[in-house]
This record gives C-alpha cells, structure tokens and sequence, in this order.
C-alpha cells in the first residue's frame, strides 16, 4: 500500500478511454445502437483513442459520428436533462434502424443526479429493445464501461430465462472491441480454432456475432469461456449466477502452437467433449505452423545485420501477457521491461502477477503496473538494454524512447497511430506467424 | 466536439508549454490524433518533432465527492519538474466545473510559487453550444498571459498569421514583401507568441478563427488588422495583398506584384478550367473557410449548388464589413442555392446531401465524409488548410481534385455495399430539419417496437 501511494495519480500520454468509450463495445454489436447520453466532446474524444488513433479502425453502422447523444449542455446541467434524454430516446427508436438500444451515462448527468434508469425503465415497460449502462469517465476507464455495458445487456435484456443447456456452445469473452486494436482478427481465430476442435462459438461481437440474436443465445451456451486475464471475469460470474452457467478462465490468450494447442486441449477437458476432433485439427493446424517455423529459421540463425535478443512491453494485460509469453517461451527473447498499463483492479493483480514469474522454465518476470506513459517511458528509458537491438512492443506514444535507444518497434497497444488495422490477428496458430513477420520486418526494413 | 477539445489543439501545441487538464482522464483522450497534427505542424515550419506535452489529473469518483484541488497542484508542480515549461495552462471539465473546482485561485498560487504563468482555461465542454468557443477561449488566455504587454521594439517585418497547422504558404506569399511570417498558436513557442505585439500587422487564413486575437491586438496594442476579404481566389488574394501592401508602406511595388502573380498562374489554372470542366461539388466546414473554399473552386470552373457550414458570423470581431466573408463570396461569385447552417449531425447530412448533384465533398472535421463516402460521394480533407491559400492555393486544390474524383470508383463500390444505420421513414423525409419543424412528427413515424408488443398480445 506505501510504495501505491507514492506512484503519480496523474496520466501523461494515455493508454485507454474513459467508460463512455464502451459507446464503441455497443457499437461492434450488430445493429445495436448506442446512446451516449453525456456532455458534447465526450464520445467523439473516446472514438478518437479507440477507433481512430487505435490503428484507424473506423466504425460499424451506427458509431463514430452516428451515435445518437443527449449532448448534455449548461441548460441540463442547471434544469436537469432527463427530458432531453426521453426525447433523444424516442427519436433514435424513430431514425435509427436497429435491434437494441443502449443508454450510456457519462459523467455530467451523473454528477447532476438524473435519474436514468427511470426513463429507461418506462421505455422497457412499454416494449423497446433498450438498457441503460453506467459509463461515467471518474467511474472508470474504457475496460469498466465495456463491462458494466455487457452487464446491463445480460440484466436487463437477455433477462431471466431459464433453458436447456447445449452441450459444446461456447459463450466467448475475449477481446475488448475497438480497445484491442487486433479484436476483429482476433474472434476470427479463436472461433476458428474452437470451431475446429469441434466447439460451436458464441461470438457477441464483431462480423463472427449475429448480433442480438448471439446475445439472446447466451443462456443457452454449456460455459462460458473468458480468455483474458481479467477482463469478463466479473461478466462470467454474473452469468454463472445468473444462469448457473459455468466458466473457464484462460488469463494467457494462446500466442503460437504450443499455447494453442494446450489451450484448446484445456477447453476440451473441461467441456468433456470427445477430443478426436481436437486432435486431428491440433494435429494439421501444427504441421502448417512448424512449416513457416522453420522457414523463419534460416533468417533467425544466419541474418547478418543484428536481430533484436531483448523486448520492452507495455499494453493492456491480455496483449502484454499473451505475446510476453510467446516471445519468452517459444522464441527466447530476453523480457527487459514488462509494463500493464490498463488500469487492472487490485484484486486480480497478485495472480497476474504470478503468471508472469512462471512465464517459462527458465524465466520469470516482474511485472509492473503503471498507467502513466510519463512514467512508463522513464522505465523504458533506464531498462537493461544489453547488446542487441531492443525490441519495443508498445504505442505510438513510446515511439520517442524507442528512438532513443535505436529500437525496432512493433504497435500493440492503444493508441496506435503507426498502423491500418483491419482484420489482422497476433494470437493463435496463424496471428503468431503474422507476429513474426511483422517484428522481423522491422529488423530489415 | 467540445470547446475542450479545441484549447487542446491550440495550447497543447506551444513547443514550450505545457496543458495539464483537470479532468477524468477520458476528457484527454483525443490527445493521440492531436499529437499527430502536432508533429505535421512541427515539420511543416521545419521544427523538430516532440510528443504532445499534456498532463490529466485523471479524476476518480472520490474526488467528485471530496474535491480534487490537491491534484491539481501536484499535478502542476510535476509539469514543472518534468518539463520546465515556460508556461503552464491548466484546462476545467464538465466535472471539474460542475463540483465546482477553482482552478482560477489555484493556477495565481502556482504563479507565484512556481515563477511562471499558470494559466486558468474554462473550457468546460457543456459552456458552450460549439466547440468553436474553444479558440476564443484559448486565444483570449493567451493574450492576457504570453503576449508582452510592452512591446520591446516595433519589427516592421513582422506579420502574424493567425494559423493551425498548415503549411507555410504565407513565406512564399509575402516574401516578395519583404515580410516574415509570424504563425500562432499551433507550432509556436513562448516567444513567438509573445512578440505578437511588435509585429507590423496580423492577419489570417481563416476570419472566424483569427478575428479574436487580431482585433484584440489592433485595439490594445495598435498592432493592424488587414481587414480584407481573406486571400482565396483571384479578387480575394488581390484585395488582401492590397490591404497588407498599404499598411506595411509596400503600396510602390503591389499592383507589379499580383499582375506578375497572375501572369504566372493563370496559364494552369486555365488548364485545370478545362480539365475541371462541368464537375459539381460541396463544401461542409466552419463558415468563412467554407466562404473561401467556395470562391477557389468557383475560380476552378466547378459549380457548387450547396454548401453546409457550422456557424453564421456575418460580423467578425473587429466589427468591419470588410471581412464578411460571406457577403464577398455570394456577391463575387454568386449565390449558393442549398446553403445550410447546422453543426455536423450525420443523420441530418444524408438529407442535406441527397437533395444537391454532386461529385465530391470538402471537409475538414471528422464525422462527415464517413456519410458521403457510403453515399458513393468521395471527399478531400482539407487537413492542410493553407492548401487553398493565395494564388497557388488555386492549382493546388484543382490538382488535388483531379486526384480525389479518381477515388469515385471506391465511394461507388461502397455504396452498393452498405446500408445506412437510419430506418426507412428517416431516408425517404426531403426536409432533414423536419423534426425542428413539426417536433410532433416524430410521434407519428411508424413504431418498429410497439407493433410487434401488439401482436404478441394478440397471440
């Protein structure tokens, strides 16, 4: 607690949104529709951290400038802005063609004390597809709007039911839309490779999703499966409760073969299905990914001009667990500096934490958890740099310190200004060769 | 987009200063695209590149409850000790201002503890209904605190140009004047924006934008404004080149001057007439950027039937009509038919657009061309706003024209491929302020939702 008290409270160089950035989480399910019921510049800034300057992502249907908002102003501020809320609420059912419609509170009409979820309440009553979440920016960042977004679906649209389970469906809790610059790629390959082992997926997100249709879907899954440190930990323990449904927790998101392969073999285990299926896609999915293994090789073993032999990360705790991972384990690249900056809460730190000490046999990492890029570039700066060329694997805005010490520079975290990202992914049997290419791209470029 | 989002592009990018906001921390999140601009201005007038300096005192709910005045002091002596600015601005919020922080007492104790300005800056985003509120505000602060109260010297060569981040087109412009340019605020130093006040005369690309900060020199430090049309099209850049040439006592060598940047331009330009031939187009900015966009393209020979801008300024700062842009665009180049002033609601631009013929958009701010484009209408983003600027302004835009109309065939592919997220009864309305005009309206659009509560109950 003494060494909590004296880091900076302040944040230079932000790594996340605010929680009226989950307008994007609403926005990456199909034909959803979000409302953001906060001040004028809030949601256009968030669209900006996380779609924009976040691999320049664009937006689905009815986000980026399309979202409806009560663009609360001096007028509601002084006289209340439930009334603006209602008549946006029912123009947006009018104008805007969609499936289900989700209320974000951002900070002003909470600080004001409008009562949302009244207004919200009589429009459920009288039928409308809408639910209404709590995203205000001093609540949280980005990660609590997204989940507090999830949970106001689950509650208050997907509702009490009570059904049949269906062996073998998988509810998928992955990636943060939009945040993760890789989340569209990355659904696509972990259902793929669920699918090949013989799972059906769930995916509530994204072009994999059918939209509200997956959602109204979700009681009936065998489990859940929440693959992230601890992102959807909490939405998992509202489901099992709820639905008596099940969870299997996988903090490292599986980044090459061995992880996949051990990942799709614990998943299997624990749904008791027959592995025949597993096996067999194990089996080819390994050939084809030890065949470029070892075409990347011969440039690993005879290139010349320097490769990088220690890494510097800093992302959010899926990303910098999973590759960290992959490249200590599997690669043999030296950690130099393995940095968390998306605020993760307390409580699931300590056993963060201890997967990164048993990272690999011979390895073991101290993690940190810092979410100001102030401070996070200083780390940078006083790592252990060695001989090699560093590798740095952060965002554009360690581009300067990356600089500094002559490094090759991967993007992997938000913001990233350096790249287009449409469908690209760096986990699984595929996005781990996509991986490779792209870091030793840099050592040639 | 908020005014807070706007001091963020104007005091965030002094190369010696720095921003520390008092806010949540998603109040900063559109730092990253800000940052980018930053470092295109600095490399634009050939500064070095350097990240954006912004510190957020990253409020939590706590300090909603108890007040956060602490963190805003500490906040700002770690500005100091990090960075060793020349000043510090310090930005309010929508919470900031609604639990009512005093940020303007705090940022005097810090003046005189730390030795230099501590800026107040209240910006918060509910102040006001556009963001545009953010440019006076941070000019307005920048006067009072960095602009040298007591000019040192008169620089009778020195001319302020009121700017964002665009290129520098004005050297070329106002050299043959024997005049260096002096651009604020983006890109600028302490320095430099404290010399505003011994400059010769100050003017800019842009009326809305600069009007402020230009007349507040001329009233209080006698420093000229030109008040002209601004320098767009062959009458425009004329009339401003004349203006500038009688204040700075250039008046023997201006008319030379312009026939012989005439003669040089004229012959491309004529091409580009030729090759621009009969193509329509639209123009969606603030207001007397739009007025100047129009005039350019009008020279170019292309029709424009509509124009959508943000705001309506018929009188600038200064009060003279000599800057009413609006009034030398229709009465040089004619009227706009579809003219429309409203801040950018996507579902209100699909009617505006449907309702002219056109063959692309001008823009400059987000939001809007991601509707143009899925209407099969490609755009140019002004992001270089001196593109247009002066005599080359012309061939630049007609060059980049040629260019943009060839990404027609991506816009139409597009448009066969997607479906605009607004119900049927929304697309097919003529008039897109309908619902200002008969509000009732919206009760009496068919209901998706309550139809099929009916049929169920039916059942």
């Amino acid at each position: 607690m003494a060494e909590k008290k004296k880091k900076a409270t302040s944040i230079t160089h932000a790594r996340y949104g605010c929680a009226i950035g989950a307008v994007n989480t609403v926005n990456a399910i199909r034909r959803a529709i979000p409302i953001a019921n906060c001040g004028p510049g809030c949601d256009d800034k968030q669209f900006i951290t996380l779609s924009f300057s976040n691999g320049f992502q664009g937006a689905d249907y009815a986000g980026g400038g399309a979202v409806p908002s009560s663009n609360t102003g001096e007028n509601e501020i002084v006289f209340g802005g439930v009334k603006k809320l209602e008549t946006t609420i029912r123009s947006a059912f009018k104008i805007m063609d969609g499936d289900l419609y989700v209320v974000l509170t951002g900070c002003a009409p909470s600080l004001i004390g409008d009562d949302v979820e009244a207004v919200v309440r009589k429009f459920q009553k009288e039928g409308y597809p809408i639910v209404h979440a709590d995203a205000a920016g001093f609540r949280g960042n980005n990660l609590f709007g997204h989940e507090s977004v999830v949970k106001a679906i689950i509650e208050q649209y997907v509702g009490d039911v009570k059904t049949e389970k269906t062996k073998g469906l998988i509810n998928l809790w992955a990636d943060v839309p939009y945040f993760d610059t890789n989340w569209k790629g990355n659904y696509s390959e972990l259902k793929r490779i669920l699918e090949g082992a013989g799972f059906r997926v769930n995916v509530l997100f994204g072009i994999e999703s059918e939209g509200v249709k997956s959602w109204k879907k979700i009681p009936k899954a065998q489990f859940n499966l929440v693959v992230s440190p601890w992102v959807g930990v909490s939405i998992a323990e509202l489901l099992e409760e709820k639905y008596d449904q099940p969870f299997l927790h996988i903090p490292v998101v599986p980044v090459g073969e061995k992880e996949t392969t051990a990942f799709i073999r614990k998943v299997v285990g624990f749904a008791g299905i027959d592995n025949k299926k597993a096996e067999k896609f194990i089996k080819k999915e390994s050939e084809q990914y030890y065949y470029y293994y070892e075409h990347i090789s011969e440039f690993i073993s005879e290139y010349w001009f320097g490769l990088p032999a220690r890494f510097l990360i800093a992302a959010d705790a899926q990303t910098t667990l999973g590759i960290s991972k992959f490249l200590t384990d599997q690669i043999g690249l030296i950690p130099a500096k393995v940095i968390i900056s998306d605020n993760t809460p307390l409580k699931y730190q300590d056993a963060i934490a201890e997967e990164f000490r048993n990272i690999s046999d011979d390895t073991s990492i101290d993690v940190k958890f810092i979410e100001d890029g102030y401070t996070i570039e200083k780390e940078f700066d006083e790592a252990d740099y060695g001989y090699g060329k560093p590798l740095f694997l952060a965002t554009s805005w360690d581009q300067d310190v990356a600089r500094k010490h002559n490094g090759l520079f991967v993007p992997i975290g938000t913001p990233n200004n350096f790249e287009v990202v449409l469908n690209r992914t760096y986990i699984g049997y595929r996005g781990a060769i996509t991986l490779l290419e792209k870091i030793y791209s840099e050592v040639v470029r | 987009m908020c005014c807070h989002a706007i001091i963020e592009t104007q005091v965030a990018n002094i190369t010696d200063c720095v921003l520390v906001e008092h806010s949540p921390i998603g109040c900063s999140a559109r730092l990253p695209r800000i940052n980018i601009t930053y470092n295109q201005t600095l490399a634009r007038r050939g500064k070095e590149p350097q990240t954006i300096r912004v510190l957020s005192t990253n409020l939590q709910e706590n300090d909603m409850v108890f007040g956060a005045t602490a963190k805003l002091e500490k906040t700002v002596r770690e500005a100091y000790e990090r960075y060793s600015p020349k000043a510090i601005f310090v930005s309010l919020a929508c919470t900031t201002a609604i639990i009512g922080e005093d940020i303007i007492s705090a940022a005097n104790e810090l003046q005189d503890e730390l030795g230099i300005p501590v800026i107040p800056l209240e910006c918060e985003g509910f102040k006001s209904k556009h963001w545009s509120t953010g440019f006076d505000i941070a000019q307005h602060a920048v006067l009072r605190s960095i602009v040298r109260k007591k000019p040192k010297k008169r620089q009778d060569d020195l001319i302020n140009i009121f700017a964002l981040y665009g290129s520098d087109y004005f050297t070329p412009l106002l050299k043959p004047l024997g005049l260096r340019v002096n651009y604020i605020i983006d890109g600028a130093d302490y320095e430099e924006i404290a010399q505003a006040s011994e400059a010769v005369a100050t003017t800019t690309f842009c009326h809305t934008l600069g009007s402020y900060f230009a007349a507040a020199l001329e009233e209080h430090f006698g420093v000229p404004q030109i008040h002209s049309p601004m320098p767009y099209g062959f009458k425009g850049t004329d009339a401003w080149l004349r203006e500038i040439a009688k204040v700075t006592g250039k008046d023997d060598i201006i008319e030379d001057y312009i026939k012989s940047e005439h003669e040089r331009v004229l012959p491309r330009i004529n091409e580009l007439r030729e090759q621009l031939k009969g193509l329509k187009g639209y123009v969606a900015t603030g207001s007397a950027y739009a007025h100047a966009v129009i005039e350019v393209i009008r020279e170019l020979g292309i029709q424009v039937d509509g124009s959508l801008v943000f705001h309506h300024d018929p009188v600038y700062d200064s009060g003279d009509p000599k800057e009413n842009s609006l009034k030398h665009l229709t009465v040089t180049y004619g009227d706009i038919p579809d003219y429309t002033v409203s801040k950018t609601q996507q579902f209100q631009l699909f009617g505006l657009l449907k309702r002219v013929d056109l063959d692309f958009i001008i823009i400059r701010h987000n939001a809007i061309a991601p509707v143009s484009i899925r209407m099969g209408i490609p755009s140019l983003p002004m992001g270089d706003e001196h593109m247009a600027v002066g005599y080359d302004g012309m061939i630049r835009v007609g060059e980049a024209l040629l260019e943009i109309l060839s990404r027609r065939k991506f816009a139409k592919t597009l448009k066969e491929h997607v479906k605009l997220p607004y119900t049927e009864w929304w697309l097919s309305q003529d008039d897109p302020f309908i619902i200002a005009k008969h509000p009732e309206i919206i009760e009496e659009a068919p209901d998706r939702f309550v139809k099929k509560i009916k049929k169920r109950s039916v059942k």
